[in-house]
């Protein structure tokens, strides 16, 4: 991956309970986007950006396609490598898996530039103010999801799949981790974590084989139960091979691993509360978790998956991390939070070499929630909870 | 549940404090008095005494992931709800525990109150009044110690388990200040003496020497008082094992939930089962002004698994009728949902519950719209729900007591009692 | 009796060059007396015995330095056979600098209460350090409180503004705290409508809060370390009147009242320059301009002038009730006609000599504390904690900061401390002890109509907390006198009595103590034992 002046090129507004999620659908210029009202859209963008019609602002586009099915929020959207296929994890307890280019059921219509519309008819005449804001929405096609992966019973808010395509993990709030076949759509493990610990994080080696889950409790009040962990799991069988947060904290005696005050303080600076977003490096040799919930610093480490040691702390979002990827090269690790801002760092030293976004807002920013790296790298795509999707071409 | 209860339990710990009561006139030669004084008994037996139980959710629950749900508006969130076991009320998933037991419950959603900050919303929906500098009015708990109280129980009448509010007693005085225990339950400081029994008793004699001889000469209340209550203090040394509930957590442990909240709960059950009037337990955590889903999800499960345990438990002991479960905090939440994924402070239209005694069950009282924004149906006002708590206990909210010169009455003059829920 | 007639001629005589106020002192503890007395006739009551030597000092020590007598001071002062030592133990504490600290403690307690409202109002040493000045200098009292009405300079430098800065933007709650603390007058009703059996009306009180609606608490910085305030005054701005708080409608603006003096006349202000421009706010960090005109000076020299019809009254009724229990009138912030006086008199002629005496508060406690009514003793069988016609001696509760400062010296804790060549601690700042507990739990005995209580939670304090630390084993303690002295256990005894309770033991107590000390086994404790008995027994925990 390279960046050289990178230019914020589109911004699409999903006017809704915010977007959570973006994925490339196989090219630069299609990309889905998700959202916490269990809503999903596909847009075609064209070749070169039109004239925008707000001064500062990148141009708007309409989606094409809403995909139909969750009922609850959208928590990520997969994309496999050809495009064709989407995978979406949400909070109404299911995974669907979309056939992108499936033909069409039905007709829409959706207005999703709401806030758009009231900025451009203000101070404009009654009549000018009623023509933007009355004028018709976008027509989407609609389609239904391919297939429902059921297993889950609660929120599901980690999702991750290997490089070549076949197995997909999901975590849900009830502490259970599924290992899924994605050709078969069958489950090849499971397992439960601690009671009223929930899995916040997900993702599995290149070669699938391994996996990381982050677990956090969002209350201490249960007796015993250590409040947090992150753990590596071999996904064919389902069994840890490696408590990362012991090989964190080597002082900890193992018995003093409960919920106590003590070791709160331990394991919080490391995991802050809980690692929200988890994604393995592409050679297999690293794996990158951020810190998530409201903290200072918001940071990623980047733990060797042989020792389980963190070998760097990198990057930095002032009030918590969303989301994190690795280029292709393993070069650099991109990052976003909740301070409106996509970080890249370089992965050998941990400098910050390009942002994307940037803070905005008072005390309180809002978040991008999710990013996305288009095939050809060129461009990163975020889902930011002001209602917009941001694209950037990363060289202009 | 009811294999979790078995019906002689009640009976055990009946027998359990009888027989202390006998330990306890066996070291009467220390005039240490009995577990209850026998006018106690003869109360309790004949169950005139009113007991309150205030589950505090400190910070300010959300209603929008409690009772008052508003699905598919814009201000619903992430929950859905449930059905109850009133066929008619529903409740957000995160209570089903509740939800079936809504039967039990009178649930007001129109909550309308006049402090909006943590320090002021918590003295005003512990006192009923706003602060200020010239009175210091009395908590709930110390109102119910002095109106439902047993004057001479060993027990203290007005018990928080790691709760807020510091108002305390005020103008009715310290005899009916907060007994606080620590976050577990467990006896504070100071309440435990340090030394060996013989010990304990050779230093009482000599003191009971001095306060004899100055009692027979100085008939001043004051010093009269003061006898009293050191009198109390001690005989508190008898009544300890009412706060050893170790055993019982044992027993009760699945049903209350495996948390420490429940075993709050349970630790109250307890003590108004010995005799407590007034027990106040709280649980923190609610100010969600981040991530308030993922902070209620965390919280009221916990809750909803300890209250309906608790509720049953009282219920099954024949002592819900005389025991008012109170469940409130400070503020509710704002409908909006902030870009922090957080709900912040509201009192334009929230909610509370009551059950038990002189309450009906099954109620939902008042309505909000359809947003949650504002109170549709009959506003409470904390004047009018505190006037409401009194009358449900037996206590006449109008009753005064004085700051100087001034009467205070104990809910707020222009108050209106919720008449509809009340049995 | 006669004695203390002629004694007080005596020294009449040896001071009259220096001073021609004794003459009215004597003319005035002599009137109290006969007015007392003249009373009990009437209603038939029947007094208590003359207080014992004990008693009084114990109870004059407590009221005037707010701590118990050292044993040496108790020592001497019950071994003195002269007929004056009373009069000139009063004397000697009057002048002594513990009269300045412990008068401010009360009055700081009066205005700030324990849990004052306010920002920073809990950190003021500011303010009770020039307090305590003012009692120091012998300031007058309604000079002292005109400083604070008038509230220059910031809260650290000054002192005096902190009171304002309890009522940040609340004239109304302002008003009612000035008129009840400065003129015993309750107008809090006449808040939300007009008082239904008193003068007061609705528009009394809103006439008294226009002078208070312009200021402003300004914070001026960090002055030596602190937060400081100070109080700033608007050239413009009025209190809007709605009505009755019951007739209001929502969104009504009301109308505007203009300051009125409480009972008199509406204040007459000077026309304001043309092209006066208020700020909205007072800019923070430094000391706000006064005003062209200033209202609340105007109401400061309205209160705390000779002519005031409340003033003077309110505070000898006061310092009456301080030193004998309860206000001639009761509650002391009720002089209201609806409240009348029991000895009517009586307060007429303390608020008339007050004046006279250009409000010097030393005078008139020494006055006070000189009666006979005030030395009456507190045996017997009435059961008030402060008899109607004063007579017995009242019971009043030592408050937190004159039960651990006695315990200092009880335990032989000070004479420890000094032994051991270590720094002096702060007042309230001990090693090992947490001063918070002591006002969490001593700190608010009573009801809200000033009737102790006592909790429970005092008593396993008493029993169980950090009292026991303040009983010191360190060389100089009372601990190590009884552990280590070779004198007969009666003597032990005797010096136990008189440094915990300033009396000495009578023989009964003797015989119990000496036996209870004397036995062979586990001495420690019962040395221990033996000290925390008294310290913490009914006779020690009042000022009686």
């Amino acid at each position: 991956m390279e960046i050289s002046k990178p230019a914020h090129i589109w911004q699409l507004s999903f006017d809704g309970d915010w977007p959570t999620s973006v994925a490339f659908l196989g090219s630069s210029r299609k990309l889905a986007a998700g959202s916490r009202d269990g809503r999903i859209f596909v847009w075609d963008l064209p070749e070169s950006p039109p004239e925008s019609q707000e001064k500062d602002t990148p141009p708007d586009a309409a989606p094409v396609r809403q995909l139909v099915g969750h009922e609850n929020g959208v928590t990520h959207l997969i994309a496999t490598d050809d495009g064709k296929t989407l995978i979406s994890s949400s909070l109404d307890r299911t995974i669907r898996i979309w056939d992108v280019n499936a033909e069409a059921t039905g007709k829409g219509d959706v207005i999703l530039d709401k806030p758009a519309r009231e900025r451009l008819s203000n101070r404009k005449s009654a009549a000018e103010k009623a023509a933007i804001l009355e004028a018709p929405g976008a027509t989407v096609e609609t389609i239904g999801s391919q297939h429902t992966l059921e297993g889950h019973k609660d929120w599901i808010k980690a999702l991750g799949i290997s490089a070549d395509g076949r197995r997909l993990i999901s975590g849900d709030d009830t502490c259970l981790t599924i290992v899924w076949n994605l050709q078969t759509k069958k489950q090849i493990a499971s397992w439960h974590g601690y009671q009223r610990v929930w899995v916040t994080s997900a993702a599995l080696s290149p070669d699938g084989k391994t996996a990381f889950v982050g677990e956090f409790a969002g209350r201490r009040s249960s007796f015993d139960v250590p409040a947090a962990q992150a753990r590596l799991w071999d996904a064919q069988k389902g069994q840890m091979t490696l408590d990362l947060l012991k090989v964190w904290t080597p002082t900890v005696k193992d018995e003093d691993r409960v919920d106590s005050y003590g070791y709160g303080q331990a394991w919080g600076k490391l995991l802050s509360r809980g690692l929200v977003c988890a994604r393995f490096s592409p050679d297999g040799t690293l794996l990158a978790v951020g810190q998530g919930g409201e903290t200072d610093k918001g940071q990623i480490h980047l733990v060797n998956v042989e020792s389980g040691k963190i070998e760097r702390t990198v990057s930095g979002h002032q009030s918590g991390a969303c989301d994190v990827r690795f280029s292709a090269d393993g070069r650099l690790v991109l990052s976003s939070g909740r301070d409106t801002v996509i970080r890249v760092c370089q992965v050998a030293d941990g400098k910050e070499i390009a942002t994307l976004g940037k803070a905005r807002g008072g005390q309180f920013k809002d978040w991008f929630y999710g990013i996305a790296i288009s095939p050809d790298e060129q461009f990163v795509a975020a889902a930011d909870i002001a209602g917009l999707v941001h694209v950037w071409q990363l060289n202009s | 549940m009811n294999s979790n209860c078995p019906i002689n339990e009640h009976l055990n710990r009946r027998s359990l404090l009888k027989s202390s009561l006998v330990t306890a006139s066996g070291a009467s030669l220390m005039n240490w008095g009995g577990l209850f004084s026998s006018d106690a008994h003869a109360a309790e037996a004949g169950k005139k005494n009113k007991h309150c139980i205030l589950i505090w959710l400190n910070g300010g629950c959300s209603q929008f992931e409690t009772f008052d749900m508003k699905i598919g508006r814009p201000t619903g969130g992430l929950f859905r709800d449930i059905s109850t076991n009133t066929g008619e009320s529903r409740v957000c998933e995160l209570m089903p525990n509740i939800a079936q037991r809504m039967d039990k419950l009178a649930v007001i959603r129109s909550m309308k109150t006049s402090q909006i900050d943590h320090p002021g919303g918590i003295y005003l929906m512990h006192t009923g009044y706003q602060e200020t500098a010239a009175v210091r009015f009395p908590e709930i708990g110390a109102i119910v110690a002095k109106y439902c109280g047993e004057k001479k129980s060993d027990l203290p009448n007005f018990v928080k388990i790691s709760s807020n509010g510091n108002a305390g007693a005020g103008i009715i005085g310290p005899q009916y200040s907060p007994f606080s225990l620590d976050k577990d339950g467990r006896l504070p400081t100071f309440s435990e003496s340090y030394l060996a029994t013989p010990i304990e008793t050779r230093r009482h004699g000599l003191r009971d020497f001095m306060e004899e001889r100055y009692a027979k000469a100085h008939k001043a209340e004051p010093a009269r008082m003061h006898r009293e209550s050191y009198d109390r203090a001690r005989r508190l040394q008898n009544v300890r094992q009412a706060f050893d509930v170790d055993s019982e957590w044992e027993k009760y442990r699945d049903r209350y939930g495996n948390s420490k909240l429940g075993r709050r709960l349970m630790t109250a059950r307890c003590l108004v089962e010995a005799g407590v009037s007034f027990v106040e337990v709280g649980q923190s955590g609610y100010d969600t002004h981040a991530d308030n889903f993922e902070g209620h999800k965390s919280l009221v499960p916990t809750m909803d698994i300890g209250w309906a345990a608790l509720l049953d438990d009282l219920s099954e002991r024949g002592l819900l009728q005389d025991t008012l479960v109170v469940w409130m905090g400070e503020i509710g939440r704002t409908p909006r949902i902030n870009n922090r994924s957080g709900r912040d402070h509201y009192v334009r239209s929230w909610s509370t519950a009551l059950a038990g005694a002189g309450v009906k069950g099954g109620i939902v009282y008042g309505e909000s719209d359809k947003d949650g924004i504002d109170v549709k149906d009959k506003p409470v006002t904390e004047g009018d729900f505190f006037g409401t708590v009194y009358t449900a206990l037996g206590i006449n909210p109008l009753e005064e007591n004085y700051a100087g010169v001034r009467p205070i009455p104990l809910a707020p003059f222009g108050h209106t009692v919720v008449k509809e829920i009340l049995a | 009796m006669k004695s203390f007639h002629f004694v007080a001629g005596f020294v009449c005589v040896a001071a009259v060059a220096a001073s021609t106020v004794v003459a009215d002192a004597d003319e005035l503890r002599a009137s109290i007396d006969q007015r007392i007395e003249a009373a009990w006739q009437v209603n038939k009551v029947k007094q208590a015995e003359p207080a014992t030597d004990a008693e009084f000092l114990r109870r004059v020590f407590l009221d005037l330095h707010g701590v118990i007598p050292s044993r040496e001071e108790a020592a001497a002062f019950l071994d003195d056979a002269s007929p004056d030592k009373r009069s000139k133990l009063i004397d000697t504490l009057l002048e002594h600098p513990r009269f300045a600290i412990h008068q401010s403690d009360v009055w700081d307690l009066i205005y700030f209460t324990r849990n004052p409202p306010g920002y920073d109002t809990d950190k003021r040493q500011g303010f009770q350090n020039w307090l305590r000045e003012q009692f120091e200098n012998d300031v007058p009292y309604n000079e002292w409180v005109k400083s604070i009405l008038r509230a220059e300079g910031d809260t650290v430098k000054n002192g005096s503004p902190m009171f304002y800065v309890m009522y940040k933007s609340q004239p109304e709650d302002a008003t009612e705290a000035i008129t009840q603390k400065f003129l015993g007058i309750q107008l809090q009703c006449a808040r939300c409508h007009d008082h239904p059996f008193e003068e007061w009306k609705q528009t009394d009180f809103y006439g008294f809060a226009g002078f208070l609606s312009r200021l402003q608490v300004v914070d001026v910085g960090t002055v030596d370390k602190q937060k400081a305030y100070a109080i700033g005054e608007m050239n413009t701005g009025d209190v809007l009147f709605t009505g009755p708080v019951t007739e209001q409608k929502r969104g009504q603006k009301g109308e505007p009242v203009k300051p009125k003096f409480l009972g008199g006349d509406p204040l007459v202000e000077p026309e304001l320059p043309e092209d006066v421009k208020d700020p909205r706010n007072f800019p923070n960090g430094k000391q706000p301009p006064a005003p062209h005109f200033s209202r609340k000076n105007a109401l400061a020299d309205w209160i705390t002038s000779p002519d005031n019809p409340y003033f003077a009254r309110a505070a000898a009724n006061r310092i009456w009730a301080q030193f004998m229990g309860k206000g001639i009138v009761h509650p002391v912030d009720n002089l209201s006609p609806a409240n009348p006086p029991c000895h009517p008199e009586l307060l007429d002629e303390l608020s008339k000599e007050l004046v006279a005496h250009k409000f010097d508060l030393k005078w008139l406690i020494r006055e006070i504390v000189n009666s006979r009514a005030y030395q009456l003793s507190a045996s017997g069988d009435n059961t008030e904690a402060m008899p109607l016609w004063f007579e017995r001696a009242r019971y009043r509760p030592l408050s937190a900061e004159e039960l651990f400062e006695s315990w200092l010296l009880a335990s032989g804790y000070q004479d420890a401390h000094k032994a051991s060549g270590k720094e002096p601690e702060d007042r309230f700042n001990v090693r090992g002890f947490t001063w918070d507990y002591m006002r969490r739990f001593f700190g608010r005995p009573n009801d809200g109509m000033g009737n102790f209580q006592g909790g429970m939670q005092e008593h396993l304090y008493l029993n169980n907390g950090q009292i026991h630390q303040l009983i010191s084993k360190d060389k100089g303690s009372l601990y190590d006198y009884l552990a280590t002295s070779e004198s007969p256990m009666e003597e032990r005894v005797e010096r136990l009595f008189l440094q915990v309770l300033s009396r000495k033991p009578d023989a009964e107590e003797t015989a119990q103590f000496v036996t209870h000390l004397s036995a062979e086994d586990d001495q420690r404790n019962r040395i221990h034992e033996a000290i925390w008995t008294l310290m913490s027994c009914s006779e020690f925990r009042f000022n009686h």
